[in-house]
């Protein structure tokens, strides 16, 4: 009954609260993997850098998205929201075995590694929900998600070096999905936003 | 009468020394510019070229405009310009006893961006309650497009009265509107405004925008005894 009110209550919240309220999850999200891929990057050996897999390897790169400004911007509002739930749920697994192997690293600097997954985990839990509600306002195109298979990696038999440069390279790829997530969302506020231009 | 030589201790040319890519900058998320700095050049006349390649494609452009960002400059322009995309960047120097290529650079546009400074500063002086303060106000980069939310930028204002040192700094968030309360006295202020996009770098302060106040202290005083 409790989550039913929740719901309830959040549907009430107009549409342009809602997406001031997502892009502004979506902007920490990004800036959270920004310092995560920061921090596993300045621990990677050199070899790392040289051997890690092409960004068009992520998994998530089988998805059409725009790559400038007028491809953007002619998308519609239900399209651009598809894209970004699209995203957002190709990383819920992968965040998963991210975490694990997150606190199973033998790295100096593991705890700090471990509670920003954890906290990546949340805000995309999080935005995941919010994006939920606004997609049952804008009608079927924007609750379509296109399904973006993601083969797990079996991290078990990885030794030490193999596991880092996995990690590095899943974030450098969320990294990169992340701010296409938080770019659809803030076109989609201010195009909402219309009636208060002061906001865009 | 002089005479050209290009070594007094008897001419030794050589291939061109290793260029530099230093700077890779978009202003606005939709064109960007490269710089590099040329090594020696041995002697010899010799050609600086600039070529690319993008993430998941074999092709390898060459730089379509050196002179729009000035000398030792390639400017992309929006064809030219993908996001979400590495490019990898090489730059060759050639002269007639070689080619000697640059260190290459991975880049993505939406890491590089460093907007203009904010334009048509305005500094007014405003009054409440008998006493001043500053209300600035400001618009975007002309070339940033805000309005579709393509590019988010945050302000910062700084404000200090002439032959003070320090400025005092203000977080303006989104808004293109600030008031300043905190004025001492009377004299000439100056203020300057620089903006921030959500996942870039800050823009160059504005140029100093100069406002005086007349010294309030002294007039409400001589208001009293009125």
């Amino acid at each position: 009954a409790k989550l039913l009110y929740m719901v309830v209550s959040s549907s009430a919240v107009p549409v342009t609260d809602l997406l001031d309220r997502a892009s502004q999850r979506s902007d920490k999200l990004h800036a959270l993997s920004t310092s995560l891929s920061q921090e596993l990057n300045s621990h990677l050996p050199l070899i790392g850098r040289v051997i890690t897999p092409r960004p068009s390897m992520c998994h998530t790169a089988a998805l059409q998205t725009p790559t400038d400004k007028t491809q953007t911007l002619q998308l519609s509002e239900a399209n651009l929201l598809s894209l970004a739930r699209s995203l957002l749920q190709a990383w819920m697994d992968p965040l998963v075995d991210i975490s694990t192997s997150a606190n199973s690293l033998p790295h100096p600097a593991r705890n700090i590694i471990s509670n920003q997954v954890q906290e990546l985990q949340e805000h995309s839990k999080s935005l995941e929900d919010g994006l939920d509600i606004l997609s049952r306002k804008m009608g079927p195109v924007a609750q379509t998600i296109s399904f973006l298979p993601y083969l797990r990696g079996n991290d078990i038999s990885q030794d030490r070096i193999s596991s880092l440069i996995n990690l590095q390279f899943l974030m450098s790829c969320f990294r990169r999905d992340s701010h296409k997530i938080d770019s659809f969302l803030k076109v989609l506020r201010c195009r909402a936003a219309k009636l208060q231009p002061q906001m865009c | 009468l002089v005479i050209y030589t290009p070594d007094a201790q008897g001419t030794r040319y050589s291939p061109p020394g290793k260029p530099e890519l230093t700077r890779c900058r978009s202003p606005e998320k939709e064109t960007f510019t490269c710089w590099w700095k040329p090594g020696s050049d041995g002697g010899l006349p010799t050609t600086h070229a600039l070529y690319y390649r993008k993430e998941n494609s074999d092709t390898i452009y060459e730089c379509s405009d050196y002179h729009t960002a000035g000398e030792n400059s390639c400017f992309f322009n929006k064809n030219d310009t993908s996001i979400w995309v590495n490019y990898n960047i090489t730059v060759v120097a050639s002269n007639a006893l070689g080619s000697t290529f640059s260190d290459p650079v991975d880049i993505d546009v939406v890491y590089i961006v460093k907007p203009n400074p904010p334009e048509k500063v305005t500094v007014t002086v405003m009054e409440l309650k008998e006493w001043p303060f500053l209300r600035v106000s400001w618009e975007p980069p002309h070339k940033a497009d805000t309005r579709s939310g393509w590019i988010t930028l945050i302000y910062e204002l700084r404000v200090k009265l002439e032959g003070d040192d320090e400025w005092e700094m203000h977080l303006a968030g989104q808004q293109k509107l600030f008031n300043i309360f905190s004025l001492r006295s009377g004299g000439t202020y100056h203020v300057q405004v620089r903006c921030k996009p959500d996942h870039g770098f800050w823009s160059e302060w504005s140029s100093t925008s100069h406002i005086e106040i007349p010294d309030y202290l002294h007039r409400e005083k001589s208001m009293w005894i009125l």
